[in-house]
């Protein structure tokens, strides 16, 4: 199953980012959007998510769908402790036994239920983002939306955080986009990768993440960034 | 360190305490400057007046009136003027204005238009409600928008967003408002009270002392004032700590 979005234009004072622009992101895999910097490919995520309207296009594959958002920076309100933050994004509706309940769950699943009640300005930036990555499980989404989540963290926490990501992911499998610029760490990730060249956005290659076989992807992947 | 800086602090004070009593002394006449300790029997002697509490009261009342009209009018415009550029605009020179006519002018002109209790929560309206807003508006403006936009693209409702991320965000602009309009805000009051001169009032009794030349009584009236001023201070300080924990 796709999630099939045609004909997208979009532009800003006059420059065209998207021009009758085709893309199809396969269901509850990890998809990545690759491309250099300021091609575009956050002006898609903000589109699928619905904060930024697009000119034109056919985004009805997205009916009726939740998404959540993980950015480069946490994006904590500073004057809510962990929980209270992971609470914000929570459905209205629910039980307070029920809110309880999967805040300790999503908690445990980062590694931070010691730090329930701690304020981000006592976390560190891997804490902060674990915080965030717990905050867009904590409502029922289909898609996930990540930009450039992992830039900014050093090497070893980078490894970890994704590494972290991609255990949580597998036991409930959305679907997943992320845009990044980092090649290394899409072929981490990723299931799929799309490559963008600039704007007016095409689509230079778009291959599947063959695990035994990085080194293959990664080349094909440099040879269309030409 | 904080220890050493209290210390020096209090010997400040007695600095002060003693150049003030070589002054008397050289000048010699208590009706002229009193030392500090005929002043000190005479503001102990304000304590014990029968009268004390209801002209204390009186001034702290209008003080706290002229206070809550000042902070409902300035957070509330102030939150509008932030969000919204064109009703700034529009508020700009009415802030600029309260804020260059100097108080005596407001008070004279209010002397004419209000009933003499009024006039001083007057004045503390105009002196504080400024100082609120252009606080405020700064509190809004320094909103981190990326907070914003997370909350929007979790489909908080407007309502949840001005309550839990706004509102948070603009509290020690708040707070950094209401500090500074303050100290200037009591200091109008009691000004309004000396030129109104309502039945009960601190600026009252300070004019009545001048008159009667009691000089001591002045001054007296004066510490009292002060001591008011300070232990606000103290409280405004404790309810920053308490209110914004998360630093």
């Amino acid at each position: 199953m796709a999630l099939e979005l045609k004909h997208i234009s979009k532009q800003f004072d006059g420059n065209v980012v998207f021009k009758d622009f085709d893309i199809a992101f396969q269901e509850g895999v990890i998809s990545c959007i690759l491309g250099p910097s300021g091609c575009g490919k956050t002006t898609l995520l903000n589109m699928m998510g619905g904060v930024t309207a697009a000119d034109g296009g056919d985004f009805s594959s997205l009916d009726g769908k939740r998404f959540s958002y993980i950015f480069q920076a946490p994006r904590l309100l500073p004057w809510k402790t962990v929980a209270e933050n992971i609470g914000f994004v929570m459905d209205r509706n629910i039980t307070a036994s029920e809110r309880q309940q999967k805040l300790d769950y999503l908690l445990q699943m980062v590694e931070m239920d010691h730090y329930a009640q701690y304020y981000p300005s006592q976390l560190s930036g891997g804490m902060a983002q674990r915080v965030s990555i717990a905050r867009a499980f904590a409502i029922d989404s289909d898609v996930i939306l990540m930009d450039e989540p992992f830039s900014g963290l050093d090497i070893t926490l980078k490894k970890n955080i994704m590494e972290r990501f991609v255990e949580i992911w597998k036991r409930d499998k959305r679907t997943v986009v992320y845009v990044t610029h980092d090649i290394d760490e899409a072929l981490l990730l990723s299931d799929e990768i799309i490559v963008f060249s600039k704007a007016p956005v095409k689509i230079v290659a778009q291959t599947q993440v063959d695990k035994d076989n990085l080194q293959a992807v990664k080349d094909l992947i440099l040879k269309s960034l030409e | 360190m904080n220890k050493k800086k209290t210390y020096i602090g209090i010997i400040s004070v007695a600095v002060m305490l003693a150049l003030w009593e070589v002054a008397a002394l050289r000048i010699g006449s208590e009706q002229i400057m009193p030392g500090p300790w005929a002043t000190l029997l005479a503001t102990i002697r304000l304590f014990a007046e029968k009268d004390f509490l209801l002209v204390v009261g009186n001034t702290l009342l209008r003080g706290l009136i002229g206070f809550a009209i000042a902070l409902v009018l300035g957070v509330g415009l102030g939150i509008w003027a932030g969000i919204n550029e064109k009703f700034e605009a529009f508020l700009r020179p009415w802030i600029v204005v309260m804020r260059s006519i100097p108080v005596v002018a407001f008070i004279l002109l209010a002397l004419i238009w209000f009933k003499s209790g009024s006039v001083p929560v007057f004045i503390g309206i105009l002196t504080m409600f400024p100082m609120i807003c252009t606080n405020v508006i700064e509190g809004i403006r320094n909103v981190d928008g990326k907070l914003i936009e997370m909350a929007r693209f979790y489909h908080a409702s407007e309502s949840r967003i001005i309550k839990e991320v706004y509102v948070p965000a603009i509290a020690p602009f708040v707070v950094s408002g209401i500090s500074s309009a303050f100290g200037i805000g009591w200091r109008a009051i009691v000004i309004g009270e000396v030129l109104s001169q309502p039945e009960f009032g601190i600026g009252s009794r300070m004019h009545a002392a001048q008159s009667f030349l009691n000089v001591d009584v002045l001054i007296a009236w004066t510490l009292i004032a002060i001591l008011i001023s300070f232990l606000f201070e103290k409280l405004i300080r404790w309810g920053e700590k308490n209110l914004i924990k998360w630093k």
